[in-house]
């Protein structure tokens, strides 16, 4: 079988680096690059923005260039964190506490050299595990009709409800927002038409695109209008000051082995977000440590093991979208999108299926961070001085570009008043503290789930217990079982701990106590 | 009033001058569906070779929703002088006008035919583990085991529900009716066997065919396909008179001048007969007609009311 996976591997890069796929990938990551060095503009605001482009190209070099955006902005992403103290996206935030105080020691060349070092060494491992995990799953591909498809997406939905970060009632409420948007439209089994208004245009949904970037696009800009200050720096980075030395890279390696691991295992979860785990990843490297009062000031491992963490997560990430049809966070959602509107049905098909996409992608993966540790060297003191363009000409510039790629969509202005009314609910949502990524993940997901749910009926003739008699998909249903339970009694545990420490802060005035009364 | 007798002469003249060279401009022709899907790749192959003859370009525009209602309602309103143009198909003028409810077109009062470039048969697929050769052994499975067998389709009212429904009706067989959002997604679950049959589309369905993963059995149209010729036509196999297809044509707004609409497709049905166009359309596995308006007209009515009939007899309904 690794032989197998070795000759698709090999048949892959025949496609990855055909010239046309392969400036499509270049394209991908140096867009990516340069978006994740800009503060607020995501990988998911890039990835909405070239949608559209990808309606007419050939599956292989659009799916191509959108994971090349993706894992591209990653690199930018530590770049802005390490030389600026500016995490351009809230993953990289934990990059600052220890990346930036070494730039302050005049360390930053070494910094983004070991994170250079660390992610391409967990890109290659995210690689790997796709690679030899993936030819398992074609064996049980046909295994996997509507019943199965609806108990994972189940699953996938509840994980990213319940994992969101910050009010899980938030969490939960913002993912019902994403599930009633998703039911807009035509509907599949009967033809009726659901919360139209009688708008023609809405019979076709409302359009992935205008949602992903009128929630992050938009809604960001609208936030951070006179907030985001921008700091110069007159940090030189030379290819010398990069290279780490022995001593530094013996110090780095443990780190970035074990966040490398935390990375894959996190991706391997569909629903936990990236910037939980380069937080993990930070904190176990901490606990680990035998000097944690190093942490803060500028330890190398507090860089190495969260940006490799952020790595791997990245490539495993796409195990779930691409084979199971679950996308891991709201990136994925939209890659998941985009191979939809390709008439591309993710899931355990799709390797045989659609061999050349998926084999030509995993041999991009290489060959794109390849090209990143090869672009960043030149281009770090070119995205160093576009941080200093000023907010008054870059988001308006931004805004721009956004109004002209929704519009492209359809051809139609209805889709640029789409993306106004979420820009604008999406500021109001952030600005109430609500997660907006599960609006994304509740769009997509819902409508799966609801169809394969009917239609797994229709097959069953109305019979409820095939969810349960079908052993993959009682397996998942036993999984959003454990994960609920598992949720109430982290709750209830949760709860229980507070009255305790209340009653024993409060005990003399009892009625301070809440509850009694 | 002088200078008003001026300017209408000018107008006159200039009007006059713009029919006797029209195309004057680049013509639009409105495809009311989303690129890279058969109506598109279609339209180009033709508008190609349409703009070549006219010396003009004709350009695509895509204004996909609505299952074409939202392409279809901007030709209708359009200025009827020739430079838009639709290209409409059996859903947008056969299906949709009896099965929608308040469409924003009159499929006839508002549109002016100007040639039925092509039809297109789909063909009967089955996964290879059913133990049918041949639409009669399918009919008499589905006989022997009523309400048993799955068929696919691309969603409720599409044309592959009303092929199915109507394949139902004239063999008096008991099928369940299982939709999908579009004929690709049914695939996987057809190998499977969870699905037992699905009016697929002749192109799309030939790789799976290829690899013996799925059968053909029988081909919607009355004449055989020659990208496979070894299939029978359901006809032939015991349904007489069973015919299919989605057939695509041009039109104009109506109140189009007929001078203009005859050059149209004096040009179109020229295209149509180069051995290019032939070979390419036949990649698509589309059939090139090329009618008069009049035939046009007379075709578009008689699929309307065949479609009609199916969609009361199988009582499909969407509110």
């Amino acid at each position: 079988m690794i032989g197998q996976s070795l000759n698709d591997l090999w048949y892959g890069f025949g496609i990855a680096l055909q010239p046309h796929n392969l400036m499509w990938s270049f394209f991908g990551v140096l867009v990516g690059n340069l978006i994740g060095v800009l503060p607020g503009m995501g990988a998911l605001t890039a990835i909405s923005m070239l949608l559209p482009l990808t309606y007419t190209m050939h599956p292989v070099p659009a799916i191509l260039m959108l994971a090349g955006i993706f894992y591209g902005s990653q690199y930018g992403g530590a770049i802005g964190a390490i030389l600026l103290n500016m995490p351009s996206h809230p993953p990289h935030a934990v990059t600052c506490l220890d990346g930036y105080p070494m730039t302050k020691a005049g360390k930053g060349g070494t910094a983004l050299g070991i994170t250079m070092i660390a992610s391409f060494f967990a890109a290659s491992f995210g690689i790997m595990v796709m690679i030899f995990a993936s030819p398992l799953l074609v064996q049980i591909a046909f295994k996997f009709g509507p019943t199965e498809i609806f108990s994972i997406m189940l699953l996938g939905l509840l994980a990213g409800a319940t994992m969101a970060r910050g009010s899980p009632l938030k969490g939960v409420a913002i993912t019902v927002v994403g599930l009633l948007i998703g039911i807009v439209g035509t509907d599949v089994n009967s033809g009726v038409q659901r919360f139209t208004y009688g708008i023609p245009e809405l019979s076709d949904k409302v359009e992935l695109v205008a949602l992903a970037l009128g929630m992050f696009g938009v809604a960001d800009f609208l936030r951070s209008v006179n907030r985001t200050q921008f700091v110069g720096s007159e940090t030189k980075v030379r290819l010398r000051d990069m290279r780490p030395s022995k001593a530094e890279l013996k110090q780095a390696f443990f780190p970035m082995v074990r966040g490398t691991l935390i990375g894959t295992l996190f991706g391997a979860m569909p629903g936990t977000g990236p910037t939980i785990t380069t937080f993990i990843a930070y904190a176990f490297e901490r606990r680990v440590s035998k000097t944690p009062e190093r942490f803060g000031h500028g330890a190398l491992e507090g860089v190495a093991a969260p940006e490799a963490a952020s790595h791997s997560k990245t490539q495993v990430d796409f195990i779930p979208t691409m084979s199971l049809g679950i996308p891991g966070d709201a990136v994925m959602a939209l890659i998941l999108g985009a191979l939809l509107i390709q008439g591309i049905q993710p899931g355990p098909q799709l390797i045989t299926e659609h061999a050349d996409l998926f084999w030509g992608l995993i041999a991009s993966f290489w060959v794109g961070n390849i090209l990143l540790v090869i672009l960043n060297v030149p281009l770090i003191g070119l995205w160093v001085k576009l941080l200093q363009v000023p907010f008054r000409y870059m988001y308006p510039a931004a805004l721009f570009f956004i109004a002209v790629g929704v519009y492209s969509t359809n051809n139609s202005l209805f889709e640029i008043y789409e993306v106004l009314l979420f820009g604008v609910a999406g500021a109001i949502l952030l600005a109430l503290d609500f997660p907006v990524a599960p609006i994304l993940l509740g769009y997509v997901l819902g409508p799966l789930v609801e169809e394969n749910f009917r239609r797994a009926l229709l097959l069953s003739r109305g019979d409820l217990t095939v969810f349960v008699t079908r052993p993959i998909s009682a397996a998942f249903i036993g999984l959003c079982t454990l994960l609920i339970l598992a949720q109430i009694f982290f709750a209830v545990r949760a709860t229980m701990r507070k009255r305790r420490e209340g009653l024993d802060a409060a005990a003399p005035p009892l009625s301070n106590v809440p509850g009694i009364e | 009033m002088k200078w008003l007798a001026c300017v209408l002469c000018t107008l006159i003249v200039t009007v006059a001058q713009a029919q006797a060279v029209y195309p004057a401009k680049p013509i639009r022709l409105v495809v009311p569906f989303p690129p890279a899907g058969a109506t598109d790749i279609l339209s180009r192959d033709l508008m190609q070779g349409l703009s070549a003859r006219l010396g003009r370009q004709v350009i695509i525009d895509n204004r996909p929703g609505a299952a074409g209602a939202i392409g279809s309602e901007i030709v209708a309103k359009a200025a009827p002088d020739g430079y838009t143009l639709l290209m409409a198909t059996t859903s947008t003028h056969s299906v949709e006008p009896t099965i929608t409810p308040n469409l924003p077109y009159d499929a006839v009062k508002d549109f002016a035919p100007v040639c039925l470039v092509a039809t297109s048969p789909n063909v009967l697929v089955v996964p290879v583990t059913l133990p049918v050769n041949s639409v009669k052994d399918l009919i008499a499975l589905a006989k022997a085991k009523p309400g048993t067998l799955n068929y696919g389709s691309a969603g409720t009212g599409g044309i592959v529900h009303l092929t199915s429904e109507m394949f139902r009706f004239r063999t008096g067989i008991d099928i369940v009716h299982v939709p999908y959002k579009g004929t690709q997604l049914v695939v996987p679950d057809l190998i499977s066997g969870q699905i037992s049959m699905l009016f697929d589309n002749i192109v799309s369905a030939q790789p799976n065919l290829k690899t013996g993963k799925l059968k053909a059995i029988g081909i919607t149209g009355l004449k055989r396909s020659p990208l496979m010729p070894d299939v029978p036509t359901i006809a032939e196999s015991g349904v007489p008179g069973f015919e299919a297809s989605t057939w695509f044509g041009v039109y104009a707004p109506r109140g189009t001048p007929p001078a203009i609409i005859d050059k149209l497709n004096r040009e179109l049905v020229a295209v149509l007969q180069s051995a290019d166009m032939r070979a390419r359309l036949a990649n698509l596995g589309a059939d090139p007609v090329g009618t008069t308006p009049e035939g046009m007209a007379k075709t578009v009515a008689a699929e309307t009311a065949k479609w009609a009939k199916v969609i009361h007899d199988a009582n499909v309904k969407v509110e």
